[in-house]
């Protein structure tokens, strides 16, 4: 009796509007399930399926690396502003690949960018703007990313948010592991972290 | 003639017998197929595929009202159905997965009894539903374009993995203003602290300056022994000075001060 019938669904008053392609739900239906899906955004080109995920168009690819070697060198000229800005055309143009495009490239791309723009905010001493780049960073690829961690470690000490310096740089290191120079990178940082935090708490003592 | 008589009690007996059993088996079958019929589904209802399906079916009078027969071609074109199922083949991911994390726990459960036979029983059921559904969702795909089946839910998974990925970062930056605003105003409370403590820093200078000015000014009067020794004295009787760079302005007007009164 397990056996389920094909052709059995819920039949929903949908309504295609023919020009716009958007469906819509007649008279105010209730779909049953709780999580209803986003709307339905058809794909542009007609009788087109997308592609498997590999091999994929490096249109793309060319056009983000580009943008990111252009916003490295202005880096480099220390214009840190034009660079952060050429810096967030490469994550809106990474972050607009279309879905179907293999994750783990999106993940990787985006780490990088992220957490160079990270330091081009550092740069000009934007401290909430670089911790909020190096969180993305981690959150896009939590390993091998020794750089973005020991960014934000720094943004937040910078702010004298000691704890929480302290708990992000002890994260990365559990990711990153202690050995290695990335580990002895982070616990120079976290040594440093302690040193400031003890200091803010003499100074509340003294006050 | 006899024989009849006597043949006919055990063929009763068996007629009997096997009647029995068969209206037991059909009876206890039915319930049993009633029970299972009434579980509760594991999941809640697909509307991706509910949709898929009603689009599908989408009456072409309907969908078009102006367009009437004359537009005998597909009222729903090909794209939005593709779209339609692959957003099913995306909910279907997740249904999978969430069967297979869920399989080894349950069974740890039932070995050790804390759960009954419905809930395996439904399980069961979901896994085998979803098997089905997948089969379809790659026929479908393969009717739509040859050889799609096979990759119509790699494309799925890495859409569902993008758009996580898409949505924690969005998180994170929606953070941002939050924290542009508490930093701000946490900058503004060390700026006053630094300006408050600034402030005697600045002052004392002052203070100081205008005996030593006036011992400078004075030089000549015999009144200058007098009052350069103030004007010495001040960064001593006022207490040792907060800040760092308060005090080095202090010992620059003490040097002046000296100078003032080798004058």
């Amino acid at each position: 009796m397990s056996q389920i019938d094909d052709d059995l669904y819920n039949q929903y008053p949908l309504h295609l509007n023919p020009t716009s392609k958007s469906i819509t739900l007649n008279n105010n239906h209730r779909i049953g399930a709780p999580e209803r899906p986003a709307p339905l955004a058809p794909h542009p080109r007609p009788a087109q399926h997308p592609p498997p995920p590999l091999p994929m168009n490096p249109k793309r690819s060319a056009q983000i690396s580009k943008l990111r070697d252009s916003a490295n060198a202005a880096f480099r000229k220390s214009a840190f502003a034009e660079a952060a800005r050429l810096y967030t055309y490469a994550i809106d143009m990474a972050l607009g690949r279309p879905g179907w495009e293999p994750v783990t490239l999106a993940r990787d791309e985006l780490a990088g960018l992220y957490s160079n723009r990270a330091q081009a905010w550092m740069s000009q001493r934007l401290w909430v703007e670089g911790v909020v780049d190096a969180r993305c960073s981690v959150e896009c690829k939590p390993g091998g990313n020794v750089k973005a961690w020991w960014r934000g470690g720094k943004c937040l000490a910078e702010m004298g948010r000691w704890d929480e310096a302290r708990e992000f740089v002890e994260r990365g290191l559990e990711v990153e592991g202690r050995a290695g120079d990335g580990g002895k990178e982070l616990l120079g940082l976290l040594g440093e972290v302690e040193e400031g935090s003890k200091r803010a708490q003499r100074a509340v003592k003294g006050n | 003639m006899v024989n009849w008589i006597t043949l006919a009690v055990p063929f009763a007996y068996l007629g009997v017998l096997l009647g029995s059993l068969a209206t037991f088996s059909s009876l206890y079958r039915k319930r049993k197929a009633m029970k299972s019929f009434t579980l509760e589904p594991w999941f809640p209802p697909h509307a991706p595929r509910d949709i898929y399906f009603s689009l599908m079916h989408l009456d072409p009078t309907t969908a078009s009202p102006s367009g009437g027969k004359d537009k005998k071609a597909p009222a729903v074109p090909d794209s939005v159905l593709k779209a339609a199922l692959l957003r099913r083949a995306i909910e279907d991911i997740k249904r999978v997965m969430a069967l297979r994390v869920q399989k080894p726990a349950l069974a740890m459960l039932l070995q050790r009894g804390s759960v009954g036979d419905d809930l395996w029983q439904r399980f069961l059921r979901a896994e085998k539903e979803m098997e089905d559904e997948v089969k379809d969702v790659v026929a479908e795909a393969n009717a739509y374009a040859p050889g799609w089946g096979q990759t119509i839910f790699q494309s799925a998974n890495e859409m569902l993995n993008n758009a996580i990925l898409r949505e924690r970062v969005e998180k994170q930056q929606a953070k941002l203003q939050e924290e542009k605003q508490s930093w701000e105003k946490k900058k503004d409370g060390y700026l006053k602290e630094l300006d408050a403590e600034a402030a005697p820093a600045a002052k004392k200078p002052e203070d100081s300056a205008a005996p030593a000015a006036a011992a400078a000014a004075a030089p000549v009067t015999p009144t200058s022994e007098s009052a350069s020794t103030p004007a010495t004295k001040t960064p001593e009787s006022s207490g040792a000075p907060p800040s760092v760079a308060g005090s080095e302005e202090d010992d620059a007007v003490l040097v002046e001060a000296e100078k003032g009164a080798k004058k």
